[in-house]
């Protein structure tokens, strides 16, 4: 109803201001004398004007009422309804016809307008339910990331952790070896002091054999003081640090705290360290706890071997642009295939001591850095282990 | 205590220990030569003097214990002084029953290290003294003819010359004759020498033939 009412007010408001435009029209062309054509024109305006404004109703009331105006004051006889010149009727019903044509073409328009204007709103609408659709999934996404990152960042310091244990257990089981390393230089600083005491206590002095004998103390001091260092930045807990680093200098650091270990059980062990490599971007400490485990392993790997020598190999080299690698081959018992890849699995272990977490520990350590390490027998005896780590380029 | 005419050998792998041995050793005057593995000890050359071995138990390839083996079956009969970094007990104990003198765990005091040096150089001397008289008796000993050496035996046997002349199946007077010989061949003063001499000699001594007599 309330609708309704405000389309007839509508609709009367539209015939009003129709009306009133052309009496105006009238007013103005009847005064100016206009003939027929004129006139014609001059209420067609109004007519495309009320078409224009979207006033389909209007629009016919106007071109009607301008039918009439133009038969009552524009042809003769004027003041009459009637029509003498049957080519005025003519001009008059084509003006209505115009009229009207005008009126529906304006009203289509409109009306295609409309639907288009309809349909570009549901599109829009459309639109903004996907892009909210697409904004929620976008959260949603990025929550599993954050939730994954922190999973991968709990993971690794799971690792890390594990990694120290496991460092702290071979120096566990290198005790002997290393605190041998250590007492060895000691020793000879103690030795060393006897001797300068005896020289100071000569009735003839011998400045010279004193400082020789003093700078040999400070040179086996410092020896005993570097194998403490390493073994302390061994032992102590800290967050892998990603430097640019020498892989030679890993391997001489590892091979400064295993080599007792190494002799002692009759292992022979050559070093083939390729000069002038690029720099490997990696943990220190944890590089070194690879080379380490990989080199006990080899030892442990020759203990059951008698009938041949006891010969260790490591080395180094850049088999391709981008990565170095590191190779440590032992003449020992050697694995078959079945066993090569469990090697590296967590407790896998052929040996009666031993978690057997060394391997699988070395090989996160070595995936961490981008790199991998794998095993593969030797043609006559034992078996190669090798891993590459990138290099820092 | 000037003493040139002995010679100490270290053989030990680590070059700082080698070197300060080597000084306190030189200091008392002694001789010193050294080598950082057993292989290397054995294949040198070295001079006839009194001598002794400073050896670490912990060598790479042979070990000390290894090369106090290889000695002995060498008949080097060189007096070892082990050093080592453990010390443990059993290893000593093998050590030590396989004739080392000393056993010393670094660090060790340098008088105790000089003491076992001086303790082992004169068991060496000792021992060379023993050997080189064993060889000029071993050289008169030689000397002597198959009858001479037959009396020489049962003489340090306690037989009579009766006794003896019977059975070689010769004279009593030929017995004295050859024992004679024995005692001035032999350098021997006395009876009792003689016997000595036999016992150092190892030879097969005659069955006493005293209750025989009765």
């Amino acid at each position: 109803m309330e609708r309704n009412q405000t389309g007839f007010w509508r609709l009367a408001a539209q015939c009003l201001a129709g009306g009133i435009a052309l009496a105006l029209v009238t007013l103005v062309a009847f005064k100016l004398q206009v003939n027929l054509t004129i006139a014609s024109l001059l209420y067609l305006t109004v007519v495309v004007l009320m078409a224009f404004m979207d006033a389909f109703v209007g629009s016919i009331f106007v071109s009607v009422i301008s039918v009439l105006c133009l038969d009552y004051f524009f042809t003769q006889p004027l003041f009459s309804l009637r029509m003498a010149d049957p080519l005025n009727i003519v001009a008059v019903i084509v003006f209505l016809g115009t009229a009207l044509l005008i009126t529906r073409v304006m009203s289509q328009r409109k009306r295609a307008e409309a639907a288009l204007q309809q349909v570009l709103g549901e599109l829009e609408s459309k639109v903004q339910e996907r892009t909210a659709e697409l904004a929620k999934s976008n959260d949603d996404l990025r929550g599993q990331i954050l939730e994954r990152q922190r999973a991968e960042e709990a993971l690794q310091k799971a690792q890390a952790e594990l990694a120290h244990v496991s460092r702290l257990m071979t120096l566990g089981e290198l005790t002997a070896s290393i605190s041998h390393e250590v007492n060895q230089p000691i020793a000879a600083v103690v030795t060393n002091g006897q001797v300068c005491l005896r020289l100071l206590a000569l009735e003839t002095p011998r400045p010279e054999d004193v400082r020789t004998t003093v700078e040999r103390m400070v040179r086996d001091a410092h020896r005993a003081s570097e194998v403490i260092q390493r073994i302390r930045a061994l032992a102590k807990r800290t967050e892998p640090q990603m430097v640019s680093l020498d892989i030679n200098d890993v391997i001489r650091e590892a091979i400064l705290l295993v080599q007792r270990e190494v002799l002692s059980h009759g292992v022979s062990l050559q070093t083939e360290l390729a000069s002038a490599l690029p720099p490997v971007l990696g943990d220190r400490i944890q590089l070194q706890q690879v080379v380490i485990n990989l080199l006990i392993n080899g030892v442990e790997a020759m203990a059951p071997v008698t009938d041949r020598p006891r010969d260790m190999l490591i080395r180094s080299q850049q088999p391709e642009a981008g990565q170095v690698l590191v190779a440590v081959q032992d003449t020992g018992i050697g694995i078959d295939s079945e066993t090569a890849e469990r090697l590296f699995s967590a407790f896998f272990t052929t040996k009666p001591s031993g978690m057997g977490m060394g391997l699988s520990i070395s090989r996160s350590i070595i995936r961490a850095h981008g790199g991998r390490l794998w095993v593969s027998p030797n043609p006559d005896h034992g078996a190669a282990f090798q891993f590459t780590v990138p290099t820092n380029a | 205590m000037k003493d040139a005419e002995a010679i100490v050998f270290v053989v030990d792998d680590d070059s700082s220990i080698r070197e300060a041995i080597e000084s306190l050793v030189k200091l008392v005057g002694l001789r010193v030569e050294t080598f950082g593995t057993a292989q290397e000890f054995l294949r040198a050359e070295r001079p006839d003097l009194p001598g002794c071995v400073v050896l670490d138990v912990e060598l790479p390839g042979l070990s000390g214990l290894d090369l106090q083996r290889e000695l002995a079956a060498h008949e080097i009969k060189l007096p070892i002084i082990f050093i080592t970094g453990y010390g443990d007990i059993p290893m000593s104990v093998r050590a030590m029953k396989a004739g080392a003198l000393e056993f010393l765990t670094k660090p060790f005091r340098d008088q105790d290290l000089l003491d076992a040096i001086q303790q082992a150089l004169e068991r060496d001397r000792t021992a060379r003294q023993h050997s080189r008289e064993n060889a000029e008796l071993r050289k008169r000993f030689d000397a002597l003819t198959t009858r001479e050496r037959e009396v020489m035996s049962l003489v340090a046997g306690g037989w009579l010359n009766k006794q003896i002349g019977f059975e070689l199946e010769i004279s009593e007077i030929t017995v004295k004759i050859h024992r004679g010989r024995v005692m001035n061949k032999m350098g021997a003063q006395s009876l009792a020498e003689l016997v000595r001499m036999t016992e150092k000699l190892e030879l097969p001594k005659a069955k006493d033939q005293s209750l025989k007599t009765r």
